[in-house]
């Protein structure tokens, strides 16, 4: 496979006294799409936060190409062409979608180049040409989070991290954009980690994937030997034998094999 | 020195756990017989409502067409229900066993039928699920019975019922029945069957051991021989029930003590459970004790400067005693006063920090533990004594002694009984605690009982003080392609005392050199590889980084100064997978199966012996 674009090794990250990522190490490799799965505060987005700045590790190193970047401040992360989704959209409610997207090339000085990536996001998303003078508080949840990725995007970003886009939309919506996410990856090169609760979507267009248990990775495999694991199938698909009785509430012991 | 094998054995003057059980209710009427933890609070239930409940359990069986002799089979962790439906069973005549909830739907059929069990509870669900998956196939099975019926609301089958439905039964049954149940708690004679427990079958199917009355109220009668337990007292109830030493320890021995039971609310949450009880008297096996001792060991690697030099002081100081306790000579004023010191600044908060505090009487069984383990203990303060039996011998062989101590020793044999080592090594057991043999197994029970000596099937040596010690399980003994015999359990009981290490398979049988299959400890490998900067995911990718594999090789090379030339081991391999009880290679007390474990991991045995 190509070369490592993201090491991660051995990060620690804190609230407070809470360790929240307990010693975690990954790679990412340059123009895959790697997705890190695990339950509500298994500490996902402490990972990507961490990644980008937004929060700084006790312990460990982020290298990006080859360069450490960890306890970096997030505006130089984003320089060096790291771009953050972050969970739940974030757009800039009062300004208008134009607005939010040239937010998003703000360190850009490559007017022609900006211009390019405009119309690129437009034609992954139509709809936000015919709302571009719209104020982004003012669009759907679906709307609004393919502004948040095309904003991303606008940064001509080296990697892109993906907090959970699947939040709160509906499965066609969901669908969609995993399929951008997709068309991102292969015509753009853009590298993507993604972390997500749809595990389902999420192993089906990864290359390689990640089980985080409370602040540990204990499953590293390639997405389609992942899909193939009992514990995968039964905790992350919602797929189990229904036993003797055919309504089996009880859940096994994960082996994590 | 020939002991009479018809001593009558009574507790309290009761000769049948019924009749003793009846006494002590009547006895302790609402004193406190044992709680739970529900909902994060402590639950008391009194001898008076144990008895209540164990009384209805019994007769809503018989209400269901129980009849004495009958097998009632248990498959539940540990919980109150167990002992009222063990209890219950008893006092009307029939006989109880208990199923490891980590068994399968197989194993379990087995278990069934070779008991021919009538009456079955399940804990929940899940155990549920087990029993009906192959009842089709055990046709004596009269009603299976569960005690948490969560999420089964809207389930309903014939043959089901709930434990509350149960005890209804059992309380018409009364009603209807005026002193029926007096009458039945006077079936069982002393020399009858009281309870049946299988015993884990390295090689061949499991095998249900025979225990009478007078068996278990033989062990009763000796129940303060770590520590004079009195009313009240705590304890934590938490390794399996199944198993003879818990049950010994946590359902027959209150019976005579009236010590409180505290049910542990998970394996998981054993180390804060114990915190919460601080228990008087703790028995627990080698694992358990060893994972104290590595929290300990890590925490002070943790720890500040002084902190560490404080420790390291104390234990000292700890040590010192332990050695003059050990000598059997009393310290001087010196040494207890700076032993005072010590365990008020020190030691105190570390057996706080393990629930210990209060610990009066700490036992190790059941598995063999490393002498420096023991003395380690002893350095806190804590009065821990290993002892030694098996289920056949109905819990407790030998003791150490509380005022004659050998380390590595497992004590001298518990009174009334004696100790014989056979002119081929073997450990043999004569006296009332001697098992009825195994049940519808003539032959086995022929070949482990001969001329009223048990054969334990343990290798060891006895001194001329009595005192024994024990080298290996006979067909655990690896003869190398040289010709030398080694005792493995010794080298791997040095290994497990590394806290890196949970437990490890020593290899040998007719090869060239010694080889080890270790289980690392995956709580403080992890730390020791964040520590160290080196970067893993999973388990097998932790497993497989350079670091970890030289620090268990150096853990090795630690054991390998301490061996003999021809036992030192020169290769190993680490298992890349987390195990659990629910692995066949695995006991349910976590220990690894020599047999298994020789069987599964063949390909990464022979691969090491192959590039040698």
């Amino acid at each position: 496979m190509a070369d490592t674009l993201l090491a991660v090794s051995n990060l620690e990250t804190y609230y407070g006294p809470i360790m929240a990522i307990r010693g975690v190490s990954f790679e990412v490799p340059e123009r895959a799409v790697v997705t890190i799965l695990g339950a509500n505060g298994a500490g996902k987005s402490t990972i990507l936060k961490t990644v980008s700045g937004v929060m700084d590790p006790q312990k460990g190193t982020v290298a990006f190409a080859g360069r450490e970047i960890q306890g970096m401040d997030p505006d130089k992360v984003a320089r060096l062409g790291i771009s953050h989704v972050p969970e739940g959209r974030e757009v800039f409610p009062f300004l208008s979608v134009r607005e939010n997207l040239m937010m998003g090339a703000f360190t850009r000085r490559d007017p022609v180049g900006v211009a390019e990536d405009l119309e690129l996001v437009y034609s992954y998303f139509p709809m936000l040409r015919a709302r571009s003078e719209q104020r982004a508080g003012s669009l759907s949840g679906g709307e609004q989070q393919m502004l948040a990725i095309s904003r991303a995007l606008m940064a001509r970003p080296r990697m892109m991290l993906l907090d959970e886009p699947s939040l709160g939309l509906s499965p066609r919506l969901v669908k969609e954009i995993f399929e951008i996410i997709t068309r991102i990856n292969r015509e753009r090169g853009v590298t993507v980690l993604l972390v997500e609760q749809n595990a389902n979507m999420a192993l089906n267009i990864a290359d390689y994937g990640y089980v985080l248990e409370v602040g540990r990775i204990v499953m590293a495999d390639t997405c389609a030997r992942l899909l193939e694991k009992e514990d995968i199938k039964e905790f992350y698909l919602g797929m189990k034998e229904s036993g003797v009785r055919g309504t089996r509430r009880w859940k096994r012991k994960k082996t994590w094999r | 020195m020939a002991v009479s094998t018809v001593t009558s054995t009574t507790v309290f003057g009761q000769d049948t756990l019924p009749r003793l059980f009846r006494h002590v209710v009547r006895e302790r009427g609402d004193r406190v017989a044992m709680r739970e933890k529900t909902l994060g609070v402590w639950r008391a239930v009194s001898w008076r409502q144990y008895g209540e409940r164990a009384k209805h359990a019994g007769l809503g069986l018989v209400a269901l067409g129980l009849v004495p002799r009958d097998v009632v089979s248990i498959m539940a962790d540990n919980c109150p229900e167990w002992l009222y439906t063990d209890l219950g069973t008893l006092s009307v005549g029939a006989v109880t066993n208990g199923i490891y909830t980590t068994d399968s739907a197989k194993q379990v059929e087995y278990i069934v039928n070779d008991s021919g069990t009538r009456f079955f509870f399940a804990a929940d669900e899940e155990q549920l699920d087990k029993i009906l998956e192959v009842r089709a196939a055990c046709p004596q099975l009269v009603k299976i019975i569960v005690f948490d019926t969560e999420g089964l609301h809207a389930f309903k089958d014939e043959q089901v019922l709930s434990f509350e439905d149960l005890l209804e039964l059992g309380i018409r049954y009364e009603a209807e029945h005026p002193g029926a149940f007096d009458r039945m708690v006077e079936i069982a004679k002393p020399e009858d069957l009281a309870i049946l427990v299988y015993t884990s079958g390295t090689t061949g199917p499991p095998k249900g051991a025979m225990l009478s009355h007078r068996n278990i109220l033989f062990q009763i009668d000796y129940s303060d021989y770590v520590a004079a337990v009195r009313e009240g007292d705590q304890q934590l109830s938490f390794l399996p029930l199944c198993h003879i030493a818990e049950r010994t320890v946590s359902v027959f021995n209150p019976l005579r003590t009236g010590a409180t039971v505290n049910f542990a609310e998970s394996i998981d949450t054993v180390p804060e459970n114990i915190r919460e009880v601080a228990p008087a008297l703790f028995f627990a096996v080698p694992r358990i004790w060893e994972k104290f001792y590595s929290a300990v060991a890590l925490r002070m690697r943790d720890a500040t400067t002084p902190g560490r030099l404080a420790y390291r002081w104390a234990l000292a100081v700890g040590g010192r005693m332990a050695e003059h306790r050990v000598a059997g000579r009393r310290p001087g004023l010196g040494l207890r006063l700076l032993f005072r010191l010590a365990d008020f600044f020190v030691l105190d908060n570390v057996k706080r920090s393990m629930g210990l505090h209060r610990a009066r009487g700490a036992a190790t069984g059941a598995a063999p533990i490393a002498p420096d383990l023991i003395k380690w203990y002893m350095a806190l303060g804590i009065d821990m004594r290993e002892v030694y039996g098996q289920t056949e011998n109905c819990g407790l062989a030998t003791a150490v002694p509380p005022d004659r101590i050998k380390l590595g020793s497992v004590g001298v044999a518990r009174p009334g009984t004696e100790v014989r080592v056979s002119p081929d090594g073997e450990i043999l057991l004569k006296g009332p605690h001697v098992f009825m043999g195994y049940y519808n197994n003539p032959a086995k029970t022929a070949e482990t009982i001969v001329d009223g000596w048990l054969h334990t099937g343990d290798v060891g040596v006895m001194d001329a003080d009595g005192f024994v010690r024990i080298t290996d399980r006979m067909k655990d003994i690896i003869i190398t392609a040289g010709g030398k015999n080694v005792t493995p359990s010794e080298i791997e009981n040095q290994l497990k005392f590394s806290p890196y290490i949970s437990d490890a398979v020593v290899i040998g049988d007719k090869r060239k050199f010694l080889s080890v299959l270790v289980m690392i400890d995956h709580e403080t490998v992890a730390q020791f590889a964040q520590e160290k900067n080196v970067p893993f995911t999973n388990f097998a990718s932790l497993c497989r980084t350079e670091e970890v594999q030289r620090l268990i090789g150096g853990e090795i090379e630690r054991v390998n100064r301490q061996l003999a030339r021809v036992e030192t081991i020169k290769k190993f391999r680490l298992i890349e997978q987390i195990l659990t009880a629910e692995d066949e290679e695995l006991t349910p007390t976590m220990k690894l199966k020599r047999t298994f474990v020789n069987r599964k991991y063949k390909d990464v045995i022979d691969a090491m012996y192959a590039e040698a």
